[in-house]
């Protein structure tokens, strides 16, 4: 690692069998772009992937290497030219690496064949900066750290190095299409209502569903908070502290959303007024401070399709990866 | 099903809500008691010894209890209705009570050792003052009482507990401290806690505990689970430094 940008942490798909002890999930804010680049490089999606925070990021390959980005966050890259996302990419020993800035969102992920090898703590690979533990050394990468990929990679991730070596190319001519997974309005988001989303009057409800929010400087990886018209509750109820989940968004005491994100606490005492739809997730970890979002209601069972449909989606493109390379399914 | 048996949800005013695409929020009541909590652990037990196809993983709290799960393993899974809410909902309400034999509440007694007052304890004073007791009153109370871990939540490994005597209650600071030492314990109300590491915190602090109640390289990385009994044990600094080396 030369220049380790902002913010950069191994994460994975998060660790879920602790919550009871208030362990948060963590992993990757956008499980979609850190799912993809493991499936560019033949990887499962639970392989640990680099979260890079904007960009202003550059790194040096010790050996050759096949890596793979995803996300909005920053453009790879190499030589003067601008890599392309979702595409296997295989660079030589040596090779300069940089992230350049991309203007439309902020998070992006670098996946190698194999994994980044860091530690698994309590099942997963992820970084939990307020305990600092998890990913490298608990911490965020610093400049001349060293990752190694993991010894064991897929023979898909086989079959990729292969083709491009003997054909002497960096990356092949397909790609994983993300567009066609995200909807087109990256700053609609889609929500059902939440328990108790009928403790706030009409006109906060109507405002929640037809205003603008904007990303406020607070946001970080355990919540997106929002600045708008603040919220205001028809009875002065109070909630138990109960489990709460990443995309769950709550109404703080003064009145502002914050959504939850993927460091969020396990328990809140807060009043939920909506959750995001586990497809849209990914489009919060792409906000940036000063973006501006809206919210569009859906229902219950149409979140649930959408999440089934995607899940399908996914398994095919790693399906038609596999059938290429390797002739399995 | 025989008339021993009755379903939670039938003979409890159980209600369930969607948390998200993968979790659903079981709600026994709206109040902290002994018996929500009872009813909470009895149902989360008998849920993980028979888990549905799917289920991830559960969560507890004072009276709710939030169950995790797959949808894609859902979707296929052989339970009636449409949607996976419809399928989990549908398991769940056959969760049937009265097992023989289970009626303990599978916790561990756990003693406490705690440094009251002083540095470790700074707001102890103010605990005194607003229930009109002197410090060594408030430290004879706490630890003469004995308390249940209701959940474990807010950061890793902080336990919520219940049990404190009323005449402990006090409210939590107007202004949160910047920065509350690992194994602090403090008072928030009619509840106490421990800190089990260094963060931004309300609760009145009144004493601190040498042992090291989260550690993430640890089997079971929080010290106390939901379910265990707790009592404090008043320990002198000299005693504090010993466990420490």
């Amino acid at each position: 690692m030369i220049k380790p940008g902002l913010l950069t942490t191994v994460q994975d798909r998060g660790r879920y069998q602790y919550l009871a002890q208030a362990i948060p999930v963590s992993g990757a804010m956008d499980q979609l772009a850190h799912r993809l680049a493991n499936k560019a490089v033949g990887n499962d999606d639970d392989r640990a992937t680099l979260e890079f925070t904007y960009a202003n990021a550059s790194f040096k390959t010790h050996t050759a290497v096949l890596l793979a980005y995803s996300g909005d966050g920053a453009f790879l890259m190499y030589r003067g030219e601008i890599m392309p996302a979702e595409k296997p990419l295989l660079f030589p020993e040596g090779a300069i690496l940089t992230f350049t800035h991309n203007p439309l969102g902020a998070r992006t992920y670098l996946a190698v064949a194999g994994g980044w090898q860091v530690p698994e703590i309590m099942g997963s690979k992820s970084t939990y900066l307020p305990v600092k533990f998890g990913g490298l050394e608990g911490r965020k990468l610093v400049a001349g750290d060293v990752l190694c990929n993991g010894d064991a990679i897929s023979a898909v991730s086989a079959a990729i190095i292969h083709e491009l070596s003997s054909r002497g190319l960096i990356y092949p001519n397909w790609r994983i299409s993300r567009e066609i997974l995200l909807p087109l309005n990256r700053k609609s988001i889609r929500v059902v209502l939440a328990n108790e989303f009928n403790w706030f009057d009409a006109s906060s409800i109507i405002a929640f569903l037809t205003k603008t929010y904007q990303i406020s400087l607070k946001s970080d990886r355990m919540g997106c908070h929002l600045s708008g018209k603040p919220m205001v509750r028809k009875a002065k109820k109070e909630l138990l502290s109960t489990a709460v989940t990443p995309g769950v968004i709550q109404v703080t005491g003064n009145g502002d959303l914050v959504i939850l994100m993927a460091d969020c606490q396990t328990t809140g005492g807060y009043p939920r007024i909506a959750h995001v739809a586990d497809v849209d997730l990914p489009l919060c970890a792409q906000l940036k401070p000063g973006d501006d979002i809206s919210f569009s209601e859906i229902s219950r069972d149409e979140a649930e399709e959408l999440y089934l449909q995607q899940e399908h989606d996914l398994l095919l493109i790693s399906k038609a990866i596999n059938i290429k390379y390797t002739s399995t399914i | 099903m025989s008339e021993q048996q009755g379903d939670f949800a039938s003979d409890y005013s159980i209600s369930i809500y969607a948390l998200s695409e993968k979790a659903l929020t079981v709600v026994f009541g709206q109040v902290i008691s002994e018996t929500l909590w009872h009813l909470v652990s009895s149902f989360n037990r008998l849920l993980t010894q028979n888990p549905f196809s799917g289920l991830t993983t559960t969560v507890p709290a004072y009276s709710t209890l939030t169950v995790f799960f797959d949808p894609l393993v859902v979707a296929s899974a052989d339970l009636p209705g449409k949607t996976c809410y419809e399928k989990v909902s549908a398991y769940l309400k056959t969760i049937s009570h009265n097992e023989p034999g289970q009626t303990g509440l599978g916790g561990n007694h756990i003693v406490i050792p705690v440094c009251y007052g002083g540095d470790f304890g700074p707001d102890i004073l103010t605990v005194a003052q607003n229930n009109g007791l002197s410090e060594t009153e408030v430290i004879t109370l706490h630890s003469g009482a004995s308390y249940r871990v209701y959940m474990i939540g807010f950061v890793p490994g902080f336990a919520y507990m219940g049990g404190m005597p009323q005449t402990l209650a006090t409210p939590r600071k107007q202004v949160p401290a910047a920065a509350i030492p690992a194994g602090s314990v403090g008072i928030a109300g009619l509840q106490t806690g421990i800190y089990p590491i260094e963060i931004p915190g309300g609760w009145q602090i009144i004493g601190r505990t040498p042992l090291q109640l989260f550690d993430a390289t640890r089997q079971q990385p929080a010290l106390l689970k939901g379910g265990d009994s707790i009592t404090f044990k008043d320990i002198t600094i000299e005693e504090f430094n010993a466990y420490r080396v």
